[in-house]
């Protein structure tokens, strides 16, 4: 477990701003103890203090997990946030989109969601705005980005595209090995 | 131009290649005259099916043998000492019926002579002779029928009542098939009771049983049946004759007969209930031995473990002479063995544990899958708002019952459950009824600092998680790298965010991290209790696996123990569980632990299960051993499992570390010594020198290993060298202290529970005033890990480190800092830390 | 007799000047004929040497000499041109080298991969079939140029290329490139045999650089200030070299100090978010126009409101053009389904 760099803090927080906007300082700013950002094994885990410090008498390689682990960074050091962070993207969420209970298991299956798949949509959501994906009883499914603006969703036909598909719950089981 | 290529030696790739000629078929000279039997060679499946039948011949034979041997009343007047006579009476009653010498009641025998048949199903028709007696009997109603149509119906209903029976009775027969023997026997013990009971004995006689099977054999008895038809007529008119000498209306004459008959009818019956009662209580035992080549159905041995239940269930009344209780214990063993496919060892395993009726009810258990259950995740939903979603799946679910607020039971689902929306946003985790008992008995309250020391995949830890309502902290500790995987993903997916996952070889935790609340352990095992989700475990398992096991296990729960910190306000609770149920995994388990540390069992808050064994054969647990709690698959429908919870009253260590450190040792041994060559889990680990010793011998014994490069003898010496030179390092620092300590009184190791704890603080006290050096050597709880420091440093400054206060839970790379505070021993007590308050002592 | 006497005694005389050809040794000589080496065991005899070092050594000499002369004679002689030849075996001597013997070749790149990888060169045909020609074609040689031009004697131009490329020309660049790769790459084989020093870095031209050798070579010339790099602006969207070995070749890589602040964690936490946070936007034109048309609309809906609520239904409506019927007249040739309304 080790503090990130400036840099990556600074792409972690750009990231988190594409979904969740101003709310990104509440991740920090937590009435309810000092959370914080590590990085282990490239993984940014999101953690009490409290915890941290407790964490600390295991060796590097036998520790896996702490808190919440967000993402991970490439080697070229871009960070793809894991389906794991809709835990806290979740409930911040600014821009939202809900899909139809039909296409609820398209989705969990990794396809983007097309206008016939829309349920609902957050109003004035720009193109490529960082979602969180919804179901009709507001469960949440994933996050991906849009790839029509709101109003623009108004107007395009059934079969395109309006948000890519970038993460969801199904990768529990999908991608068990290659996410831990 | 280059060099001439020779293209006729290759072999040519492409096109050409098939294009060479081939030459012409070859016959074998012989092949078109008729196959001779030896040239020719059997394949691996004939050469087998010919061992069989030979072997089938030669038992028939030896059957036969002994059947003379039991019958030899019936076949002296037979006379027949040569051997073509024997050979004629492997053909039995058949060919009995075609020899002349028979003594014949019926004399038109001759017909079956032309008749060539098998004895195949020889003893099958010996076994039907009472069916075939009917069978006469039915026929002669046939021919009266034909005589007096008015009494047609009553006649049918009679006919129809027999037929029912003669079916129950062919059931019963086909069952007992494997009993052919002594059902001979009784047939021929019954021959004279019945002979009493009736005058008209031919009907029981032997000629009677020779013609009965002759009707089986074809129609062409017509004749026989017509004889003997006209002898029952005979005998029916002469009673008539007898009875009433005065003129009749045929009608009345019908009725009488009718009647008669159907005294005899019930007679017959009355009997035959009487036979099928004397065969079931006379259960023979075969010999040992006898059935070993015997090809049994599973429905016969079935059969015969109920008959052998019924024996053992009152042994004096339904023993067979001269057969001991253990003899038909072996029996039922092993036909046990074959019908649930179960090894030897575990099933005598299970005889001990089991009352007879019990077994039977658990194994039956055992073949049958529990109900799927699933836990409702309350950190994100609540148990109704769940069951009201997966009802809108379809889903068909219950509660599943008042000992928990979480849990579901699963009737049926149209969806997959593992793949819901619901179960991938973490609303809910499919996890065994069973699996819930360690949790709700360990627990664990808010901001309590948890441990689950094996808890792959992360079932029960999460469980806690949401118990504690992601206060506090949880640590999951697993050491299979590979399934700690479905730890992390079950944590995320359920919403944890106060835990951290490990991967540490668990036997070492106390070198780690020390001062739980309270630690849950649910030990490795070998799973004779969830035999229904893993049927290999029956056959697959053997006394050493469980060697291996109770050895791991109880090194796990020292370990356990010595990782939970006594004094805690809230906790000090250790919940050990297994889903055995071999006492050997259990009972046995934690009554070491009694021994060996100070711990006392305390209920568990489950109003249900059975009690743990205080006792088993030879074993004697102690008596507060009742307090834990057994559960099986026949009386509480989950999981064979195991749950005991201790409470640490104290953290000192009753045993002197010379001992502790022997029965270190003595573990690491055992452990090490069950390994086998080739280690498949990789959770065991004897860390000891012994280990390290054996793996050093093993090495050259494995070759080379992948991914390591081969070393050099040279290089390997050394490595080892090296290796002991660290050890003894490491086992100087570890164990210095103590050796210059002064020996405390023993504390008992069984204490009455109650009294314990203040009598213990007591000495604790008196101790600590004793001397400041004598209860610093006290309380120090376990091997710390001292090896951190190094020799130099400890030696120098002993009484210094003495003094420093054991910072319990922080964690350990903090003595780190430590070793270079150590003289400024003032200053880190002037500076209120938080961790302060977690002194052990204060001077 | 006195003739064949001074004969004889001439004779004598003669014989008398030269040594007798028969040598006594205390120790027999090692004689090497395939060489013509003779070693002499013998101990020299100090007292000769004292008193007539050179005389004695000669003597010597001759003595040796004579008794590898001897050995040459006993080998099977023949006359050839007025000369007596011998022909000299094999000798058993073995000689020291004056240099050292070449080692094993070093492997080339190729080599240690592939037996790193358990690669083994798999034979191919001398001559391979060919579908196409309807013959065998060599592998490789001239013949196989040939019959490879015989069988591209036409190629397709790619859809999405230019239809006036040569595609016979690319062809053959294609080729080229792959002779000079291989060139570079024999070069660098035997550069790594020899163990030469080469630069790691800096500018190899452009033929020789890669991207990655670049972007080193400028990350090196960036940090190579006064003041390592310190006050070097960044361009947009600039990379860090990265990979082996480039830390170190960068002046003051090592010195750097820690790329995480000084500051309180959770202080630079929330200036960071502050700095992200306030970013100017890039003008979104989309979403610019996306606000003004919701603006407008919410405006339009609120003037609706104000208004009295239109009458919905059917009397409110006129009749604008015809009713609209099925099924009657031609339809709309493109369109499909009913044409009008279907009315119960």
């Amino acid at each position: 477990m080790k503090r990130l760099t400036d840099e990556r803090t600074k792409i972690l927080f750009e990231k988190l701003a594409k979904y969740i906007g101003p709310n990104v300082q509440q991740l920090i700013d937590r009435p309810d103890g000092t959370y914080c950002f590590r990085e282990h094994r490239d993984r940014i885990y999101y953690v009490s203090e409290r915890i941290l410090k407790l964490s600390e008498c295991f060796g590097y390689k036998q520790l896996v997990c702490v808190g919440t682990c967000f993402g991970k960074f490439s080697k070229t050091n871009k960070l793809k946030f894991h389906i794991t962070a809709l835990y806290y993207l979740a409930p911040y969420a600014q821009y939202k989109i809900w899909v139809k209970p039909s296409y609820e298991q398209q989705f969990l299956y990794g396809n983007h969601i097309p206008k016939s798949g829309l349920g609902r949509i957050t109003e004035n959501a720009g193109q490529y705005q960082g979602v969180i994906v919804f179901s009709m009883s507001d469960l949440a499914l994933g996050f991906g980005v849009l790839a029509r603006s709101t109003t623009e969703c108004k107007t395009a036909d059934p079969l395109t595209t309006v948000c890519f598909h970038q993460s969801d719950i199904g990768e529990y089981i999908r991608a068990e090995d290659s996410l831990f | 131009m280059g060099r001439k290529a020779e293209y006729s030696e290759k072999q040519k790739k492409g096109p050409g290649r098939k294009a060479r000629k081939q030459g012409p078929p070859k016959f074998p000279k012989k092949s078109f005259a008729p196959l001779d039997d030896e040239d020719k060679k059997l394949s691996h499946r004939q050469k087998q099916r010919v061992a069989k039948r030979d072997q089938k011949k030669i038992v028939q034979k030896a059957k036969l043998k002994e059947k003379r041997a039991q019958q030899p009343r019936r076949r002296k007047p037979y006379n027949s000492d040569s051997e073509p006579e024997e050979e004629e009476q492997q053909v039995e009653q058949p060919a009995e019926s075609s020899d002349e010498e028979v003594p014949q009641l019926v004399p038109v025998q001759k017909k079956q002579k032309s008749n060539g048949y098998s004895d195949d199903n020889n003893d099958w028709l010996t076994l039907k002779s009472g069916k075939q007696q009917k069978k006469s009997v039915k026929s002669k109603e046939i021919e009266l029928e034909e005589e007096d149509d008015e009494v047609s119906e009553n006649e049918i209903e009679a006919n129809s009542d027999e037929e029912a029976e003669e079916g129950d009775e062919d059931v019963n027969e086909s069952l007992e098939e494997e009993e052919e023997e002594f059902m001979d026997d009784d047939n021929d013990a019954q021959i004279g009771k019945l002979d009493d009971l009736f005058d008209d004995d031919e009907l029981i006689s032997e000629p009677d049983q020779d013609q009965a099977i002759d009707s089986e054999n074809g129609q062409e008895s017509d004749e026989d049946d017509v004889d003997d038809d006209d002898d029952d007529d005979d005998d029916d008119d002469d009673d008539d004759d007898d009875d009433d000498g005065e003129n009749k209306l045929p009608i009345e004459r019908a009725n009488k007969k009718l009647k008669k008959r159907q005294e005899k009818d019930a007679i017959l019956s009355r009997e035959e209930m009487q036979m099928s009662v004397d065969q079931s209580e006379v259960f023979h035992l075969p010999e040992s031995g006898e059935d070993a080549d015997k090809e049994l159905s599973l429905q016969d041995v079935q059969q015969r473990i109920k008959d052998i239940t019924q024996v053992l269930s009152d042994f004096g009344k339904f023993r067979e002479e001269g057969r001991s209780r253990s003899e038909y214990v072996d029996q039922l063993r092993q036909d046990l063995c074959l019908y649930y496919s179960y090894n030897e060892f575990l099933m005598s395993k299970l005889m001990d544990i089991f009352k007879l009726s019990d077994l039977l009810e658990y194994l039956e258990a055992s073949e049958i899958a529990r109900p799927l259950t699933i836990r409702t995740n309350s950190l994100k939903t609540r148990r109704r708002d769940l069951a009201g979603a997966l009802i809108n799946r379809g889903v068909n679910l219950d509660p599943l019952g008042k000992w928990t607020n979480v849990g579901l039971v699963i009737f049926n689902s149209t969806v997959p459950l593992g793949a819901t929306p619901e179960y991938l946003a973490g609303h809910y985790m499919i996890q065994g009824a069973s699996s819930m008992l360690p949790v709700i008995a360990l627990a664990p309250q808010e901001k309590e600092r948890v441990l689950d020391m094996c808890s792959a995949p992360g079932g029960k830890g999460s469980h806690i998680a949401a118990v504690m309502k992601n206060t506090g902290v949880l640590f999951a500790n697993d050491a299979n790298r590979d399934r700690i995987k479905a730890v992390v993903a079950n944590f995320h997916r359920l919403g944890i965010v106060n835990a951290v996952v490990s991967c540490e070889d668990a036997t070492k935790f106390r070198n780690i991290m020390t001062g739980f609340d309270r630690v849950l352990l649910d030990a490795p095992c070998t799973g004779t209790g969830v035999v229904s989700k893993d049927p290999s475990v029956k056959t697959t398992k053997s006394e050493i696996d469980v060697q291996r096991c109770y050895n791991l296990q109880r090194k796990l729960l020292l370990t356990a123990i010595d990782c939970v910190d006594a004094k805690s306000s809230t906790g000090g609770y250790i919940v050990y569980s297994t889903c055995s149920v071999l006492p050997e995994e259990n009972e046995w388990v934690i009554d070491y632990a009694l021994k060996k540390r100070n711990v006392k069992l305390v209920p568990l808050g489950i109003d249900f299960g059975e009690p743990g064994f205080t006792k088993f054969r030879q074993h004697r647990y102690h008596p507060s051993l009742n307090l834990s709690k057994r559960f099986y698959p026949h009386t509480n429908n989950m999981d064979g499992f195991y749950v005991a919870k201790l409470k640490k009253f104290s953290n000192t260590i009753p045993i002197t570390k010379e001992q502790q450190e022997a029965d270190e040792k003595q573990l690491d041994e055992a452990i090490a010594a069950d390994q086998p060559e080739a280690k498949t889990t990789t959770d065991k680990d004897a860390g000891g020198e012994e280990a390290i010793a054996t793996d050093a011998a093993t090495r050259k014994a494995k070759g080379k290993r992948a991914g390591k490069p081969t070393l050099t003898d040279v290089e390997q010496d050394l490595k080892k060298k090296k290796l002991e030179q660290s050890k003894t390092k490491y086992v100087a620092n570890v164990f210095e202290k103590p050796i210059k300590v002064p020996k405390k009184p023993k504390v008992e190791q069984i204490v009455p529970p109650t009294q314990e704890p203040k009598e213990n603080g007591k000495k604790k006290e008196k101790v600590q005033k004793n001397g400041h050096q004598a209860s610093s050597s006290n309380l120090k709880p376990e091997p710390k890990p001292a090896a951190k420091l190094t020799k130099k440093l400890s030696e120098a400054k002993r009484v210094d480190l003495d003094e420093v206060p054991l910072l319990e839970g922080k964690p350990i790379k903090g003595q780190k800092q430590l070793k270079t505070k150590s003289k400024q021993l003032g200053q880190l007590k002037k500076s209120k830390k938080p961790t302060d308050k977690k002194q052990r002592f204060k001077k | 007799m006195d003739v064949v006497k001074a004969v004889l005694e001439k004779h004598q005389k003669e014989l008398d000047k030269y040594k007798p050809i028969t040598v006594e040794k205390h120790l027999e000589c090692r004689i090497d004929v395939g060489t013509l080496l003779i070693t002499d065991p013998n101990d020299l005899e100090d007292r000769q040497i004292a008193k007539n070092k050179e005389e004695y050594l000669a003597e010597l000499t001759r003595d040796n000499t004579q008794l590898l002369v001897n050995a040459i004679w006993e080998l099977p002689t023949e006359r050839v041109d007025e000369s007596i030849v011998a022909k000299l075996p094999e000798p058993t001597t073995v000689l020291p080298r004056l240099r050292k013997p070449p080692g094993v070749r070093p492997m080339t790149k190729w080599e240690k991969f592939a037996k790193e990888k358990g690669i083994t060169k798999k034979k191919k045909d001398k001559k391979t079939y060919d579908d196409v020609l309807d013959k065998w074609v060599p592998t490789y040689g001239f013949k196989h140029a040939e019959a490879e031009k015989d069988k591209e004697w036409v190629l397709e131009v790619p859809q999405n290329a230019d239809p006036n490329t040569d595609m016979f020309q690319k062809k053959m660049d294609l080729r080229n490139e792959k002779v000079a790769k291989n060139e570079i790459q024999r070069m660098k084989n035997i550069v790594r045999a020899k163990k030469v020093e080469m630069p790691r870095s800096g500018y190899l031209g452009p033929e020789a650089a890669s991207s990655n050798q670049l972007l080193t070579a400028v990350t090196v010339a960036k940090a190579s200030t006064a003041s390592v790099g310190k006050f070097q602006n960044k361009l947009p969207k600039e990379k860090e070299a990265r990979g082996l070995g480039v830390k170190e070749l960068i002046p003051g890589g090592k010195r750097k100090a820690s790329h995480i602040s000084a500051q309180p964690e959770r202080e630079a936490n929330l200036e960071l978010i502050k700095s992200v946070l306030n970013k100017k936007p890039k003008l979104n034109v989309d979403k610019a126009i996306s606000l003004q048309k919701q603006d407008e609309r919410l405006e339009r809906e609120a003037e609706a409101g104000n208004k009295p609520a239109k009458k919905k239904g059917k009397g409110s409506r006129k009749a604008v053009g015809k009713k609209p019927k099925g099924h009657q007249g031609q339809r709309a040739p493109g369109k499909k389904g009913q044409a009008g309304r279907k009315r119960r």
